[in-house]
């Protein structure tokens, strides 16, 4: 901004005049200056700088001054005088003594800054926050009062009703209860007899049993109160309930309306830049401070001391497990002690650098609010009070804090682990540098993609055969589940119920137990092997034959993974309104020529994005080539001693880096599935409704 | 008699449906035969597991050459030999736990994603999906070494923690899209309503929004509970005394080791496990459905 | 209790422009007020801000002698009765009905008191114990009111309450509505987009559009002596008939001269100064009379007749085709395709400035 501007805005947009006449004249100046011809410019640019050189030479400068030092030695008076008036008031309770001794400053307030409205906007605000407290703290004070008295009131009641004899009342109320419960039980006993003979269905009858019963409780608590000291200890509650909350509610309202003032009055200030929000490069809160927000400071002076004594220190090295911050990212605790492992270097590493990123997040909050804060304040926006940002946070701050706890362990178990495993497909992580290891460029890359060494020869047959299982494995499945689910759900199928509870069982038992059967049942003198072997005239071993092994593979996946997708059908189908059905039969299609043009597109329209995520499980489907043959049979001369021919690219990744220790290799593997598999993924939820709204 | 016979009531055509065709029937035929053969190729296997596990006449392998005896003893191995009730009892736990952590995470940000509007909301989920479709089982090593770090300074962190918040954690975003999008179907006039009646944020949330979204809840809980009882390689990786073992890494003990191999007592072991998840499954196959079918955008 | 809006005004974060502004108002103790417009013309806004669901950025919001601005919904002493009902669905109807009583810590006697009370009058002491899933649309309805009813607010707002059901129950709710309001005397403002609820519940109207008030005042007002064109054209069925012309020496004569009318004495002082200016002509169909009188008279075309018993709707046309709608007996004969004299009833014309749209007479 290069000049002050004429009026001040305040926070709801609306301009007022300034009061400050040092700074009027300046503004006014400014505005001449503006639509001056250039000869008169000069003179008047000279006379600017002169004046705003001189401002606090300025009589109103002056005036204001003195003004301010009078108010600041009337305010610290008032204070003294404030817990004076408190400590020797003549209200028992504290809370009343402290709102009487408030409502009392108010008026001494109100006194001292009538006159000076016109000075200041500051006065002016002073006098009005003055003027709203006495309307509204009597109130709150009387309210406070009265139920006091009525809970004395009542108390003594309770006492009274206490030592009186209640006999009479408390068997009324036990005959009362006896025969109320009577009447329910005989409502019971003729809704079931209705039910019995058809009158009501059964689920009439459960909704009916639930009302009553509640009529029966609510009709027995009611009945209770009609004993006196029951009905004086509910009603002592609540008044005690008010108690507690009401002058709380009553005091916010007051706050609000308070804020409402601050929001509605501007304020003039000197300064042409924000200058003070510099501050907070040195420590985050000093700005706060200088602005007197001093709740706010605190907060972001605990942020100071997470930055100071966590996130930078442990950047550092210190109060590392084993690492040494951010340098053991480099260092990789190459040349360390003979405990220090490299991989815990990384990690913490990793962790340091997030801790980091948190410090630069409050650094830059800082900053910025104070910068705001303080641009606001040279329009004539007052920075929020406490109140106000308290306010403002828990509406605002609400989603922020309550994904707080998701937020941390997001970080800590997803982006951790995934960033390093980002960072070790970058190193030489591998039997042989197991403790220590290095950086190594993108040379596991390179072995994947040239099917080198001992790790990286099977790579491209496995490759080819993940694929060729993805996409067998997931067709046969949906192919299964979508015929089967058309065929059960033909008009003409009796026992659909039956059908379904059958089909569901391969979802229903836990795949791995399934596989495990099955492997046992197709190992050498397995059932199924003899069986087999019986048809086929001679031994067949499944598990000893890359072929066999694969199709087994696949129809065992067909198997277990068709009942999802009929069950997916079968729901699906059932939504389908039946009149589109009858609007074709109408213009003459057939029954086939129904299903093929009605059913099946819609079936296939809703279920597709679904059908994304099958391949994408069968792709990482770890559990079924690891339980049925552990990736065997194995193949030596074609795929190495690390990999079985069965293995698809997540066992092989499981056999690297958890068998055979090249986590490396593995990690370079992971990522570029989890690349292919992000944008497959990505494909296929873009388009979903969740994200869309 | 009158000239006109009255048909017997019996054939009285009472069906909407045109008769059918003799193509129809052969068709209609055929399906019952697809039908039945299907079933049998599901319930085959599965009357063998049960078959097997009543049978006392087999060694360690299953076979069903020898005489069928009717015996218990599978069973009794299972219990008095092996860890069987020590794998129950630490699947439950993780189980239970892992829920738990879920619905309290997932319960705020649900809540939070539908009613709220605050900037990064949309990136944000989107970013997670993303990075949620890595399988989890990349970060392992990173794992391995991060418990250790962990446990240094948090003695308490045990190895099954850690697996509870792995496994709550990868489901967080797509929980979050399920659970937002329920309660997005939830009229905001309720929330409007409760705060005029004097509720405030969370008490919206407390005594409002979670019982309505209780079926979704407990649909989410329910999916969280199954998972570690279906996962084997998690448990496997991070478990490494038999003892702690979860019922699948448990079981497998019974068949792929050579010294503690006994596949009639598998066979018993994986009928106790499944007949309370199929009961499960059964009884509540639509909710499940539905709530799979709303999660599919999982990676 | 009073209700008083000083230059409200509302604008969304992330919005420049105010949503609704410089609204004006004066509800008075125990009158039904109806906020009237069309749909998006900030009407629910303004009720969301009164119920203090949505915050006002300007103005202040006064009841009785309360400044309210910043007063949390909840002790703002209103209660609200929402267009979907907004019934908590996991609660019976007892409890729907105590919750905010409950939420206040009440004692259980006064709740019970209240709920049964409410439950009376609104005769769903039957279904005090079934949640609202297991009622009818109107019943709901019911619980809803007595919803609000057991809090004893001073003010009742209500956001389209009628809405969600159909024809018939809606009559019937209108005129209990009504009685209620009669009985309780509480004050309560009535947002609606359909006008005959407002003009035959409300004490005052007010119009509403694109966040602005239109006109305040009485039905009667509204109806018969409209501010401007929109209020005009929105309030009444069928529409009003707007004709553009001219003031030529104290007569109109319209654009394409086939209507020439004398005003009475009354507007022809008010049309004086706006000799030789660009107006509309307002008319309402049941104002123009068949027949011939002394003036004001002219011929139209018959196009359609609607007939509704007793009265019909007659959509006519001018020589030029210039349309015209005509509200008849219903006894009177009309013919389509035939023409018929009609004349205009002098002291039933609305004059409109033609560029403002504001009412001239």
């Amino acid at each position: 901004m290069k000049y002050y501007p004429v009026q001040v805005a305040d926070d709801i947009g609306n301009l007022h005049p300034r009061k400050h006449l040092a700074l009027a004249e300046l503004a006014d100046l400014g505005l001449q200056l503006e639509g001056a011809r250039p000869d008169q410019k000069a003179g008047l640019k000279a006379s600017l700088a002169s004046k705003q050189r001189q401002l606090a030479q300025h009589p109103y400068s002056q005036k204001l001054k003195a003004f301010e030092q009078k108010a600041q030695a009337f305010e610290a008076d008032l204070k003294d005088k404030q817990s004076q008036w408190q400590n020797n008031s003549p209200y028992k309770d504290k809370r009343v003594a402290k709102l009487d001794a408030e409502l009392k400053a108010a008026e001494e307030r109100s006194a001292f800054y009538q006159a000076y409205q016109e000075l200041s906007y500051d006065a002016e605000l002073a006098y009005l926050i003055s003027q709203r407290q006495q309307l509204h703290l009597p109130g709150i004070i009387q309210q406070q009062l009265d139920l006091e008295k009525s809970l004395a009131e009542k108390e003594a009641l309770k006492a009274e009703a206490e030592k009186q004899d209640r006999g009479a009342v408390k068997a009324d109320i036990a005959a009362y209860r006896k025969q109320r419960q009577e009447v329910y039980q005989n409502k019971l006993a003729d809704l079931k007899a209705k039910e019995r003979q058809g009158q009501i269905s059964s689920k009439a009858l459960a909704s009916e049993r639930k009302m009553e019963k509640l009529a029966l409780k609510e009709d027995l608590a009611l009945k209770e109160l009609e004993d006196p000291v029951k009905g004086l200890e509910e009603q002592i509650r609540s008044i005690k309930h008010s108690l507690k909350v009401g002058i709380k509610e009553k005091y916010r309202v007051m706050q609000a309306d308070i804020s409402d003032l601050r929001r509605r009055t501007p304020v003039e200030v000197t300064a042409k830049h924000p200058r003070k929000f510099l501050l907070n490069l040195v420590l985050p809160g000093l700005a706060q401070l200088a602005n007197k927000q001093y709740i706010k400071a605190i907060l972001f002076f605990l942020g100071s001391l997470f930055i100071g004594f966590a996130a930078i220190p442990y950047a550092l090295g210190y109060g590392n497990y084993q690492g040494q911050g951010v340098a053991g990212l480099i260092s990789l605790a190459q040349g360390g002690r003979r405990v220090d492992r490299s991989i815990i270097f990384m990690i913490e590493g990793i962790m340091a650098i997030f801790l980091l990123i948190l410090a630069l997040a409050i650094y830059y909050f800082a900053i910025r609010d104070a910068y705001r804060v303080e641009k606001k304040r040279i329009k004539g926006i007052r920075p929020h009070n406490w109140f106000e940002t308290k306010e403002s946070l828990e509406s605002h701050g609400f989603p922020y804090i309550v994904s707080t706890p998701a937020l941390l362990v997001i970080i800590f178990i997803v982006l951790v682990p995934v960033v390093t495993t980002i960072l070790l497909s970058f190193t030489s992580m591998d039997p042989k540098h197991q403790s220590k290891f290095a950086w190594n460029g993108l040379a596991n890359y390179k072995v994947i993609a040239l099917g080198q060494g001992v790790a990286g020869k099977a790579f491209w047959h496995i490759l080819s055969w993940t694929i060729v299982w993805t996409l067998a494995a997931t067709t046969l499945a949906i192919l299964i589940g979508f015929i089967l689910a058309l065929l059960v759900n033909q008009d003409r199928i009796r026992g659909k119920k039956l059908w379904r509870t059958i089909y569901l069982l391969p979802w229903a038992v836990p795949a791995f137990i399934t596989i495990m059967f099955f492997s046992v049942m197709l190992a050498p003198n397995g059932i199924l092997t003899e069986l087999i072997s019986g048809l086929a005239g001679y031994v067949v071993n499944v598990k000893n034959d890359t072929t066999l092994t694969r199709i087994a593979l696949v129809l065992l996946q067909g198997w277990l993974g068709s009942s999802y997708i009929f069950l997916l059908c079968t729901g699906i189908l059932q939504s389908i309104p039946q009149d589109l059905y009858e609007a074709a039969e109408i213009d003459g299609a057939g029954s086939w020529k129904r299903v093929q043009h009605i059913t099946i597109p819609l079936l296939l329209y809703q279920i597709a994005p679904l059908l994304v995520t099958q391949y994408t499980f069968n792709f990482n489907n770890y559990s079924i080539i690891a339980l049925f043959n552990n990736g065997g049979p194995f193949v030596p001369s074609k795929y190495g001693n690390l990999a079985g021919s069965s293995d698809i690219l997540i066992s092989y990744i499981f056999k690297l880096t958890i068998e055979n220790q090249y986590q490396a290799l593995g990690a370079a593997i992971t990522i570029l599935i989890s690349l292919v598999l992000m944008f497959v993924s990505f494909l296929g939820f873009r388009k979903t409704k969740a994200f869309n709204d | 008699m009158s000239i006109i016979k009255h048909k017997k009531s019996s054939d009285l055509y009472l069906s909407d449906k045109p008769p059918l065709t003799s193509l129809g029937k052969v068709f209609l035929a055929l399906s019952y035969v697809i039908l039945i053969a299907w079933a049998f190729a599901i319930i085959w296997p599965l009357a063998q597991m049960v078959l097997s596990s009543f049978n006392g006449n087999q060694g360690k392998a299953i076979s069903m050459a020898g005489t069928y005896v009717f015996s218990l003893d599978n069973f009794r191995y299972l219990f008095e030999e092996t860890y069987f009730f020590s794998w129950v009892k630490n699947t439950i736990i993780i189980a239970l736990a892992s829920a738990l952590v879920t619905l309290l995470i997932v319960s705020f940000t649900g809540y939070a994603y539908s009613r709220y509007r605050f900037s990064g909301r949309k990136a944000s989920l989107m970013t997670i999906m993303l990075i949620q479709s890595i399988p989890t089982f990349a970060g392992i090593t990173a794992y391995y070494t991060m418990h250790n770090i962990f446990s240094s300074v948090l003695p308490f962190f045990s190895r099954e923690a850690l697996l509870v918040l792995i496994y709550a954690g990868g489901g967080i975003a797509s929980n979050t899209l399920i659970l937002k999008n329920y309660i997005d179907s939830v009229s905001t006039e309720l929330d409007d309503a409760a705060r005029i009646d004097g509720c405030s944020n969370m008490q919206v949330y407390r005594l409002i929004i979670m019982p309505i979204a209780r079926p979704m809840l407990a649909i989410i809980g329910l999916w969280s509970f199954i998972g570690p009882f279906m996962d084997y390689m998690l448990p496997k990786i991070l478990l490494t005394n038999p003892q702690s073992y979860t019922l699948a890494t448990g079981l497998f003990t019974l068949i792929n080791d050579v010294r503690t191999m006994n596949q009639p007592a598998f066979a018993a072991g994986g009928l106790l496990t499944a007949i309370p998840i199929i009961i499960l499954f059964i009884s509540l196959q639509g909710q499940l459905v539905s709530g799979l079918a709303q999660g599919s955008v999982k990676g | 209790m009073d209700v008083r809006l000083k230059n409200i005004g509302k604008k969304y974060e992330g919005r420049e422009e105010f949503t609704i502004r410089h609204i004006n108002l004066d509800i008075h103790s125990q009158e039904f007020c109806a906020i009237l417009g069309p749909s998006g013309c900030g009407k629910s806004t303004l009720l969301r801000m009164i119920a203090g669901l949505n915050s006002i950025t300007e103005g202040e919001l006064v009841f009785g002698d309360k400044l309210m601005n910043k007063v949390a919904a909840k002790d703002r002493d209103i209660a609200m009765v929402f267009q979907s009902y907004a019934l908590y669905p996991h609660m019976t109807v007892y409890d729907n009905m105590a919750f905010s009583l409950k939420m206040r810590k009440e004692s259980k006697e006064v709740i019970h008191q209240r709920v049964l009370e409410a439950a009376k009058l609104l005769q769903i002491e039957e279904y005090l114990y079934s949640r609202p899933s297991d009622i009818s649309g109107g019943q709901r309805q019911r619980v809803a009111l007595g919803r609000a009813m057991v809090r004893k607010p001073s003010v009742f707002l209500m956001d389209e309450p009628l809405s969600n059901l159909d024809a018939k129950l809606r009559e019937h709710m209108r005129v209990e509505l009504v009685r209620l309001h009669k009985r309780l005397g509480t004050t309560t403002i009535y947002v609606t987009h359909d006008q005959t609820e407002a003009m035959t519940m409300a004490d005052q109207i007010v119009l509403l559009n694109k966040g602005i008030i239109q006109q305040a005042g009485a039905p009667s007002e509204l109806y018969h002596r409209p501010a401007n064109v929109f209020v005009a054209g929105f309030i009444g069925t069928p529409a009003m008939n707007l004709i553009p012309g001219k003031i030529v020496q104290g007569q109109y004569i319209s654009d394409n001269q086939l209507i020439k009318l004398h005003p009475s004495p009354d507007d022809a002082q008010k049309l004086k100064a706006h000799e030789g200016e660009e107006v509309l002509l307002g008319v309402r169909g049941e104002r123009l009379s068949q027949g011939l009188a002394e003036a004001n008279n002219f011929q139209l075309t018959v196009d359609v007749v609607e007939m509704l018993g007793k009265e019909q709707i007659l959509y006519c046309e001018l020589a030029d085709h210039t349309e015209l709608v005509v509200s008849a007996p219903g006894h009177l004969e009309f013919k389509s395709g035939q023409n018929y004299d009609f004349h205009i009833q002098s002291d039933a014309l609305h004059f409109f400035n033609k560029a403002s749209g504001e009412r001239i007479n």
